[in-house]
């Protein structure tokens, strides 16, 4: 199995339309990988789906780098009982 | 002899949805005043109570600071409970009588007229208990009045209803402030502008085939066109609006473009150009420019809507356009297609299609699909935002309520959720 961080860089990938290896986990999704709100809110829905978790939307979007993120969402996975490769 | 209205008479509220989210039936509005103005004119109570859904009744007593659920108002006077979505006009039951339980065809209870000495039989611990006792130990008569029973009803009827109340009413004259240019068509009579109402230069109000209302400090600048029947509420602005017939807007609403035989709330804005025809318009809703609504189709059939997302109901009307919910936001650029419904809390982003007919309350339609978007923390932070820029206040109790209206609403809005995810994954 991938690894969060795998798979949260192959998804912001796949949503902003970049390489998954341009990707570094201190990369603001705004300021470095020029994510539009709409795109955000697509990073989020697309997370749920991968992980196949609920995500607070406040909490989820206040989320800033890709490296919070995939803090962010291996925290979510374990409280909701999901497994996943850290 | 007390008045007392009560929601839940109405079995089918969901009927009046998305606008009968946030307030009870008798708070729509049709004609010139709202279907409580007209209930309470017609019987002429010496006092009201309200029961309403228990998730609005804070919000409501706030509103109305009178008796709302409140047990105690079943007790000690003359009491006339009345179905909310019984037309007014008709109402012509004798306030004094023998106690009475008036049932429609279908059982539903239509009035319940009891007498103070009767009341003492019944069980008012609640107005549901209180109801069944009255229908159990009161004698049960079938009486057959008109009620609306959708909101289509109301917005079909708006024009006709104009014009009666403008003639009971009794009013004409321009007691506001007319500068010149101004033309007025049709008979003087039929125009009233209430005081301190600004009618600037180059407006034309056309009362040839119905009346005209422009209540209290509205403000009409230039180049608008009011056509009757016509009721514009108290401190409405029309930007140079082409202000059809059959429309009645509420209080501090900012209209422009075009509106025809539209029913608006207060505090809502439509203030660039578009088209909105046969569509009922919640409070604190905001069309961005150049939304357009169809009220009718290409082959002239009737239209149908969907309340619940699922099933389609023939209106019976070949003209019907949009609903729309309380604090509702369309991005400019919005097409609704005919006899579209969009819920309570909504943001709409507009994808140059017409949208889908059903869009749920709470819902973020993005990219032509619906999704969580920045949740209902955001949206409540922008509907603060928009009721403090006319000094209106959001109160815990608000949020308490909408909290309810998202909780009722999830399932049909996960559903969408759903739905677009799977557009997504593709």
């Amino acid at each position: 199995m991938a690894t969060v961080e795998e798979r949260v860089k192959a998804i912001t990938a796949n949503v902003l339309k970049m390489n998954a290896d341009e990707i570094n986990l201190e990369d603001s999704f705004t300021a470095d990988l020029g994510a539009e709100s709409v795109q955000s809110i697509e990073l989020v829905a697309m997370f749920e789906e991968e992980f196949g978790i609920e995500m607070d939307e406040d909490a989820a979007l206040s989320v800033q780098t890709v490296g919070d993120a995939v803090e962010f969402i291996a925290a979510v996975c374990r409280e909701q009982g999901v497994d996943i490769e850290e | 002899m007390r008045l007392i209205l009560v929601d839940s008479l109405f079995e089918a509220r969901s009927n009046f949805f998305p606008l009968a989210f946030g307030r009870p039936l008798w708070e729509l509005r049709v004609g010139t005043s709202s279907l409580a103005g007209k209930l309470i004119s017609r019987i002429q109570p010496d006092d009201t109570a309200y029961f309403v859904p228990d998730y609005m009744a804070d919000v409501y007593r706030a509103q109305v600071n009178k008796p709302v659920n409140a047990p105690s108002a079943l007790v000690g006077d003359d009491l006339m409970l009345v179905n909310p979505v019984v037309k007014a006009g008709d109402f012509k039951v004798p306030a004094k009588g023998a106690s009475e339980i008036g049932l429609d065809e279908r059982g539903m209870i239509i009035y319940a007229r009891i007498s103070r000495n009767d009341v003492k039989r019944l069980a008012s611990d609640d107005i549901e208990t209180f109801i069944t006792s009255a229908k159990a130990k009161l004698p049960n008569v079938t009486c057959k009045l008109p009620t609306w029973n959708y909101t289509w009803d109301l917005i079909l009827a708006n024009g006709e209803l104009i014009i009666s109340e403008f003639a009971a009413m009794g009013r004409n004259g321009f007691e506001g402030s007319l500068e010149d240019p101004v033309a007025v068509r049709g008979s003087r009579k039929d125009v009233y502008v209430a005081p301190g109402v600004k009618v600037h230069p180059m407006v034309t109000i056309d009362a040839e085939h119905g009346p005209v209302y422009i209540d209290e400090r509205a403000e009409i600048h230039p180049f608008s066109r009011i056509e009757g029947p016509c009721y514009i509420g108290k401190d409405s602005i029309l930007l140079g609006a082409k202000c059809r017939e059959g429309n009645s807007i509420g209080p501090c609403c900012r209209i422009g473009g075009e509106v025809e035989e539209s029913i608006i709330h207060g505090y809502s804005n439509k203030y660039h150009d578009g088209f909105i025809g046969h569509s009922y318009v919640g409070e604190w809703v905001n069309l961005g420019a150049l939304t357009t609504n169809s009220d009718l189709k290409n082959d002239y059939s009737n239209v149908s809507v969907m309340l619940d997302g699922q099933r389609a109901i023939d209106t019976g009307s070949t003209k019907v356009g949009s609903l729309i919910g309380d604090h509702t936001k369309t991005s400019i650029g919005t097409l609704l297609n005919t006899g579209s419904y969009l819920g309570a809390m909504a943001i709409i982003m507009a994808t140059g299609k017409p949208l889908p007919k059903y869009i749920s309350s709470f819902a973020w339609f993005i990219e032509g699909i619906v999704t969580k978007g920045f949740g209902k923390g955001r949206l409540y932070e922008t509907a603060k935002t928009a009721m403090s820029r006319r000094k209106c206040e959001w109160t815990p109790a608000m949020e308490a309520m909408w909290d309810a209206v998202f909780d009722m609403t999830a399932p049909e809005r996960n559903k969408a959720i759903k739905k677009g995810r799977m557009t997504l994954v593709k």
